[in-house]
């Protein structure tokens, strides 16, 4: 179990700067899930932590050493890769065996602990198999198996389930952080899936542009994101554009499309004034059709479109120019151009600085 | 920083290692020394004289009144009568005068340096005429008999050096088969034809060469994805709109890809004309840039001195047309460009069925063709088996021999030229694994600055002209190595060795380079992840994934260095003892008066072609894919 640290690194392609002065610490035994939109660096940062891309500036450390100048075979970290990266001319015993055979373990111990290693991705009996024998479920245990088995010093996975099918991916996920607890190795794992960083996480740093946007618990960057590309890149949610009528000390109210809404900021030191264009961000499952009048908005609009999505409904409610989501039960009934009075938490209704705007092109179309 | 951390850091940078340096030393040496070196002399000798820089030998060339002939000498087409004896069945020999036409003997002739010129225009011509529509078929239409004909289509690259030529050359002589059939027995021709000089040329380089030119194409139409087509199709494009839109566009690089290739292959043939002096003797055919180079070569036998400095000038003018040429379609032969090539062959084809009538029509092109352009190779056989070579009228065979094959162990000089040539191909084989898998490793994996310049010089040896590498080889050890075991007059053999790994390194480096761009670099990244270094992992994972691509490329290298020319043929001719398989051919066409010695060539050609055959079929089983399909 060792801590990263990652010190101002950078790295270039050419003129594209991929990743961007980044520094960022993973705690011993941390799952740190890095999620970001495709080309936003988080697979280039990965590789610097593997050795297998060389920055232009900055240092990684493993447990205050530093290893930015040594080749990827000196750090000591397993690799799980999107296509698994099987051998195909050795047989899922010889692929986990690999890593063993360099380092010189005894050949019985060998045969233990690849042993271990396929119990514990449940693939005991399938040693003497070839990687295009088996499903893709199979390999991407087996890729797993092979990192595993070394017991490195950290677990570096880049996008390793988006090759699976949706069912089988929910399962590995799950399957991967019980492995990952009981290990406590620490893990460090890329995907571009906002759901799956944050299941399996125990922090997220969310990229963008080649920089760490905002780092912390899943229920942090989710609930408390501090800009408008998090709110947008992590979930659903509703943004609104409006201004800065009054900052007390528990709500800020808000003028926007018409309606006077009560809000907060994610964070004390993120500091709106009067008079300051904002956004507010709203997610679906914050709206309800009922709620205390004293410390909920109250907003009224028309049902403006419908969707149907199995457990439940996905509703914009028309208010001025703007649509809220929410979500309603499968079974509600409602219908387009009904009017609609809605409840919005003073909680829920988040304010941030509408500067940085130009990322929300990554917002789900709303 | 002390220094030690600074090279760490520049290595890491450049991701240099002990593995890749030793890598890099070996290729770039090599090169160094069998490409650079000698290429550069020949240029240093060209173009100074009396120690300064000069264009003097330049100058004297092109005021050679035999160098530039215009408006060229001599009619293509000329109708002279001549005498032929003829014995009455009671013993009387009397004279019959009889018409015979002559083309391409009197002329045209350019002057050296046009001839060449005039006659590689002809055959990429020619070769675009026959290739083009053959491409097109092949790869768009579904006849019976097609997977027949893709085998028939490839007979002609079957190199039978001089034998071919020669083969031509008889039939088109003046009492040649031809003759004999169209104007003796059957008498559809009311003159004997004879076809010689500059045009017998371009007729068996067209033959030889046509189906690079083919394949090129071929393998162009079949990488086009074929939803290109489809989309087309969908938005109304079809027949021959969708052909002039889409098909033919798309498949332009593989066509000039073919035709300067083709080009190339031309000017720097020396088997036309040295076959062509078996079969007529002196004319019109030798009197071309590579064959008047080949034959300063004979000079030399007494000692560079002999060779007057404007053949080193014509040397150098022979490379800036083959080097603009390979300039001009670089983008279209580096490894790159064959590796994207050898991957889209997976796309599902899109193939027609045609009527009965359309299959017809491709019969009646793809029929003769077929016959007629593997005639040499089919030529080739008889001669070597039967007593076709000794039978004068009529110019047919009469009965069967083994006499000719057997020879090719019970003649020692034939003998020893076989073990010659297997010694240099062997060893020169082992030097293009070794050179060829690190040079595509180097430039597929590392991140050494100016790999292109070593993609460029592993590809270049495809366009270079034989005969440059010969002349610069000789200039170079000849001076530089004097008295040594690398003299060119001690041990041309040896020579050969490094001629053979520089003109055949190509075949292997593709199909290396192709191999490791089929392995998904993640592959290795593990490897390196879980604590292996650069040579293990190359080792244990590289090397086992690219075996079969190091196989059939070194199958092919050795094949086409067992069959290689120019250098085989100009080297030798100084210690004679030292020849290859291919020299031996020459002296038996050309230099050697005895009938049947044209046999003991054919024979050696038969080898040549069993050995082609064998090593072909394993590499395409191996590679699953068609052989090394531009620039064989």
């Amino acid at each position: 179990m060792v801590t990263v640290s990652i010190r101002e690194l950078t790295k270039k392609f050419g003129k594209v700067i991929a990743v961007n002065n980044v520094t960022l610490d993973i705690n011993h035994g941390e799952f740190m899930v890095l999620v970001g939109p495709s080309g936003c660096g988080k697979t280039t940062l990965l590789r610097l932590i593997a050795g297998l891309e060389v920055p232009d500036h900055g240092r990684i450390l493993f447990d205050g050493e530093d290893v930015t100048d040594l080749p990827p075979y000196k750090r000591d970290t397993g690799m799980v890769f999107q296509n698994y990266a099987l051998w195909p001319h050795m047989t899922v015993f010889e692929n986990i065996a690999y890593g063993l055979r360099i380092r010189k373990v005894p050949r019985n111990e060998i045969k233990k602990r690849v042993k271990w290693a396929l119990e514990l991705v449940k693939l005991e009996g399938l040693e003497d198999r070839y990687p295009h024998e088996l499903s893709g479920g199979q390999q991407q245990r087996v890729a797993l198996a092979r990192a595993l088995v070394v017991q490195p010093k950290v677990l570096l996975l880049d996008e390793p389930l988006s090759n699976l099918d949706a069912k089988l991916r929910v399962e590995m996920r799950e399957e991967i952080r019980r492995l990952q607890k009981e290990l406590g190795i620490t893990t460090i794992y890329v995907t571009h899936d906002q759901e799956e960083a944050l299941t399996i996480a125990d922090r997220i740093a969310v990229m963008n542009m080649g920089q760490i946007i905002q780092v912390g618990t899943p229920y942090e960057v989710y609930r408390r994101p501090r800009n408008l590309f998090v709110a947008s890149f992590l979930g659903r949610c509703t943004i609104l554009w409006g201004k800065v009528l009054k900052v007390s000390r528990d709500y800020i109210t808000v003028e926007s499309e018409g309606h006077i809404f009560k809000g907060i900021v994610p964070s004390n030191d993120i500091k709106v004034h009067v008079e300051e264009g904002v956004a507010l961000v709203i997610r679906p499952e914050d709206v309800s059709l009922e709620g205390d009048a004293s410390s909920c908005n109250i907003v009224r609009g028309v049902v403006d479109w419908i969707s149907f999505s199995g457990d439940h409904l996905d509703v914009k409610v028309k208010i001025n120019n703007s649509r809220i989501l929410l979500t309603l039960d499968a079974d509600a009934d409602i219908n387009v151009g009904e009017r609609m009075t809605i409840y919005i938490p003073y909680d829920s209704v988040l304010i941030l600085p509408a500067k940085g705007v130009y990322e929300v092109a990554y917002a789900k179309e709303l | 920083m002390s220094i030690r951390a600074g090279i760490t850091k520049l290595a890491r940078k450049y991701n240099l290692d002990s593995f890749i340096l030793v890598q890099l030393v070996l290729v770039v040496s090599i090169l160094v020394i069998f490409l650079i070196l000698p290429i550069s002399t020949l240029l240093v000798k060209a173009f100074v004289h009396e120690g300064h820089f000069s264009i003097k030998y330049f100058r004297e060339l092109f005021s050679d009144p035999e160098a530039i002939i215009f408006p060229p000498r001599g009619l293509m087409i000329r109708v002279e009568t001549t005498y032929r004896y003829e014995i009455l069945p009671n013993g009387t020999r009397i004279l019959i005068p009889e018409k015979v036409i002559y083309i391409g003997k009197m002329g045209p002739d350019f002057g050296y340096l046009l001839n060449s010129l005039f006659v590689a225009l002809m055959v990429a011509l020619f070769s675009l005429i026959l290739g083009v529509p053959t491409a097109f078929i092949m790869a768009k239409y579904d006849f019976p008999g097609k997977s027949l004909f893709s085998i028939l289509l490839l007979v002609p690259m079957l190199a039978t050096p001089f034998v071919n030529a020669f083969i031509i050359g008889k039939i088109l002589g003046r009492s040649g088969v031809l003759n004999y059939i169209l104007f003796e027995k059957l008498h559809i021709l009311p003159y004997r034809i004879e076809i010689a000089g500059l045009p017998a040329v371009i007729l068996i380089q067209t033959l030889t060469f046509f189906p690079i030119v083919y394949l090129n194409v071929y393998a162009a139409i079949m990488n086009i994805d074929p939803s290109l087509e489809e989309q087309a199709e969908n938005l109304g494009a079809k027949g021959f709109k969708l052909f002039r839109t889409i098909t033919w566009p798309l498949s332009l690089p593989g066509i000039a890809a073919g035709l300067v290739l083709v080009f190339i292959f031309s000017l720097e043939d020396l088997g036309a004309p040295i076959g062509l002096s078996g079969a007529f003797g002196h004319g019109l055919h030798q009197k071309v840039i590579s064959f008047i180079i080949y034959d300063e070569f004979r000079k030399a036998v007494g000692g560079i001195a002999q060779i007057y400095p404007t053949t080193y000038a014509l040397a150098v003018f022979l490379l800036f047309i083959a080097t603009t040429g390979f300039l001009s379609i670089k983008k279209y032969i580096s490894l790159r460009t064959y590796a994207m090539m050898v991957k889209g062959t997976l796309l599902n084809r899109r193939i027609k069925r045609i009527s009965t009538i359309r299959a017809l029509a491709i019969y009646v092109f793809l029929i003769p063709l077929v016959f007629i352009s593997s005639f040499p190779q089919i030529g080739t056989v008889i001669l070597a088996l039967t007593d076709w070579a000794l039978r004068i009228r009529p110019p047919l065979p009469s009965r069967f021999t083994w006499e000719y094959i057997s020879s090719l162990i019970r003649d020692p000089s034939v003998f020893r030229a076989i073990l010659n040539s297997l010694t240099y191909s062997s060893i020169a084989v082992i030097f293009i694994i070794l050179i060829g898998t690190s040079a595509s490793y180097l430039v597929a994996r590392s991140r050494i600055p100016g790999r292109d310049i070593i993609d460029a010089l592993v590809t270049i040896p495809i366009a270079t002209p034989g005969i440059i590498i010969a002349v610069g080889y000789l200039l170079f050890f000849a001076t530089y190595f004097a008295g040594t075991p690398l003299s060119p007059f001690n041990n041309p053999g040896l020579l050969l060795i490094f001629t053979y790994t520089i003109r055949r390194l190509p075949f292997t480096a593709r199909t290396v380079f192709a191999g490791l761009q089929q392995i998904h670099v993640t592959l290795e990244e593990v490897s390196y992840s879980l604590g292996a270094g650069r040579a293990t992992t190359f080792f244990r994972i590289v090397l086992p994934l690219i075996q079969g691509n190091i196989v059939g490329g070194a199958l092919l290298s050795f094949v086409y260095s067992m069959g290689e020319v120019s250098t085989s043929i100009t080297l030798s001719a100084l210690n004679p003892t030292q020849g290859p398989i291919t020299f031996k051919m020459s002296q038996a066409i050309y230099a050697t008066a005895a009938v049947g010695s044209v046999c003991i060539a054919a024979a050696l050609g038969v080898l040549l072609m069993i050995l082609q055959i064998i090593a072909i079929s394993i590499s395409n089983y191996v590679l699953k894919q068609r052989v090394a399909l531009i620039g064989v």
